[in-house]
């Protein structure tokens, strides 16, 4: 499967809106962090593992500490996305 | 302030399991004698197949019925039980019903002075199990597998959803983790340290291994009776094979008398005991269970001709069985033929973590409506001398009931209550 940043983001939206049930679809942006968004240190944590899961990927746990914004996340998934 | 006598108030309760999933249906249930055992969805290699399992429960359809009521509890819920264990939803659904029960609701301010205790441990042994074999095959468990494997997370989970904020904990007493509960709470009110608590028995998750388990060691059912399940459990049966696995939850709210202040109050805890055999096997012991259920008549000035009805532990184990049947005959002697003796586990299976608190709740519904539910299956009483409820429902007039639960590892202990008020 070949993923751009779109359909990454696609991916790490939904896993959001799942996460964190009161959250509009339009809330979920690229410029947005999860904590701003209301997920707490434990919620941030399962939308990147769904989302790592459903993307069949596989990033360090070292690497997802540090990210700043949803765009940083998307960007880290797709460079190993490509790197596979 | 209390003094040693003073008894505590029963003011909410909330069921769910094999048979009801509200308070009004399970009276009907038990009335009727109605059972919820049913195969289990396990192969024939498995010892055990049979178990009452909680059916039809899907806990997004409460959720979203609060969502006008209550919308708080609505929002914290649908968060907090989004990725948790079928048993938290259990607790979480029972312990809501009983607090809008007792007419609480939102608690606000008052949250500050309000217990927690959940009964039972190893609650999560299936998601313990099933992220066992996730992590085998993905090479990673349910993201929030750290915290949901305590047990203690049951307590955080009901105290966020229902916003309370005084003393709580788990209280691991196996069979008998529900009166110990029940004990703790009456102890925290009648000393002032909290005006109001809600105990929870929560169901233990039960799996194929530990269900193994309790076969190899006879405790549970696992012989000829697999391929009937609606004769299975039959407490004080001659053939009675083992104790049948249910599923459940159940809560009680528990409040001081000044605390109710006009409100209704269903029933009173008046006396509660627990105490050790000092022996950690399965086998009970006959002196032991007399210890209890004096000591918790004592804790409530009563002795055992007040008492009309006793709700026994009989879990349809042979042994257990025929231990609690010495027992009670030792204790109550003279006063044996207006004591109503049935075991709910007939009914429901034996709910471990929950039992003794569905077993208080149908002591309640039972004294405040009149009757005494069927002893299902009993069809050869292994004791001819104590007034055993038969396979049909028997009228009752009773102020005083008395409940016991008697847990593997030696711990015994009985609770007391009186009926409600009339109104």
């Amino acid at each position: 499967m070949f993923l751009d940043k779109e359909k990454i983001f696609e991916v790490v939206k939904a896993n959001t809106l799942k996460v964190l049930p009161d959250l509009l679809a339009d809330d979920v942006t690229l410029d947005k962090n999860l904590s701003d968004l209301g997920a707490n240190s434990v919620d941030r944590v399962e939308v990147v593992i769904y989302s790592l899961e459903q993307l069949s990927l596989k990033v360090p746990t070292s690497e997802l500490h540090g990210i700043r914004n949803l765009r940083a996340l998307v960007d880290l998934l797709h460079r190993h996305a490509l790197s596979k | 302030m209390a003094d040693r006598f003073s008894p505590v108030a029963i003011t909410g309760m909330g069921v769910v399991c094999s048979i009801a999933h509200a308070i009004p249906e399970f009276t009907n249930a038990i009335r009727e004698g109605r059972h919820g055992i049913t195969n289990l969805p396990v192969d024939e290699n498995h010892s055990v197949r049979i178990g009452a399992l909680v059916q039809d429960f899907v806990w997004q359809g409460w959720v979203e019925s609060l969502k006008s009521s209550e919308p708080c509890i609505y929002a914290r819920a649908r968060k907090v039980l989004n990725n948790t264990t079928e048993s938290t939803r259990l607790s979480a659904y029972a312990a809501t019903q009983a607090v809008l029960d007792a007419g609480l609701g939102e608690l606000g301010d008052a949250a500050d002075e309000i217990g927690l205790i959940v009964a039972g441990s190893n609650l999560a042994q299936d998601y313990i199990i099933q992220n066992w074999l996730r992590f085998r095959e993905t090479g990673r468990p349910n993201p929030r597998y750290a915290l949901t494997f305590f047990d203690s997370n049951q307590v955080g989970c009901l105290s966020e959803i229902l916003s309370i904020r005084g003393p709580g904990f788990t209280i691991g007493a196996a069979a008998a983790s529900g009166n110990a509960a029940l004990f703790q709470a009456f102890h925290w009110i009648r000393s002032g340290i909290v005006r109001r608590c809600l105990v929870v028995g929560a169901c233990i998750e039960f799996t194929a291994l530990d269900l193994e388990a309790f076969a190899i060691l006879g405790a549970a059912c696992s012989g000829r009776w697999q391929e009937d399940p609606g004769r299975a459990c039959r407490p004080f049966d001659q053939a009675h094979e083992g104790f049948v696995w249910g599923q459940g939850a159940g809560c009680v709210v528990l409040e001081s008398l000044d605390s109710v202040s006009g409100r209704r109050i269903l029933g009173e805890l008046v006396g509660a005991s627990l105490l050790l055999d000092g022996n950690h096997l399965a086998d009970p012991s006959q002196k032991g269970e007399i210890r209890a259920m004096q000591f918790a008549l004592n804790s409530g000035g009563l002795n055992p001709g007040c008492i009309g009805y006793i709700n026994a532990h009989g879990t349809s184990s042979p042994l257990g069985d025929r231990t609690e049947c010495a027992a009670i005959k030792s204790l109550f002697r003279d006063h044996l033929a207006n004591v109503w003796i049935n075991s709910t586990k007939s009914l429901t299976g034996h709910c471990f973590g929950a039992s003794g608190v569905i077993e208080l709740i149908a002591c309640i519904v039972q004294l405040n409506n009149g009757f005494v539910h069927p002893n299902r299956n009993l069809d050869s009483p292994i004791d001819r001398e104590l007034k055993l409820v038969s396979v049909k429902a028997e009228p009752l007039n009773a102020e005083y009931a008395l409940s016991n639960g008697f847990g593997f590892g030696g711990i015994n202990s009985t609770v007391v209550v009186r009926k409600g008020l009339t109104s």
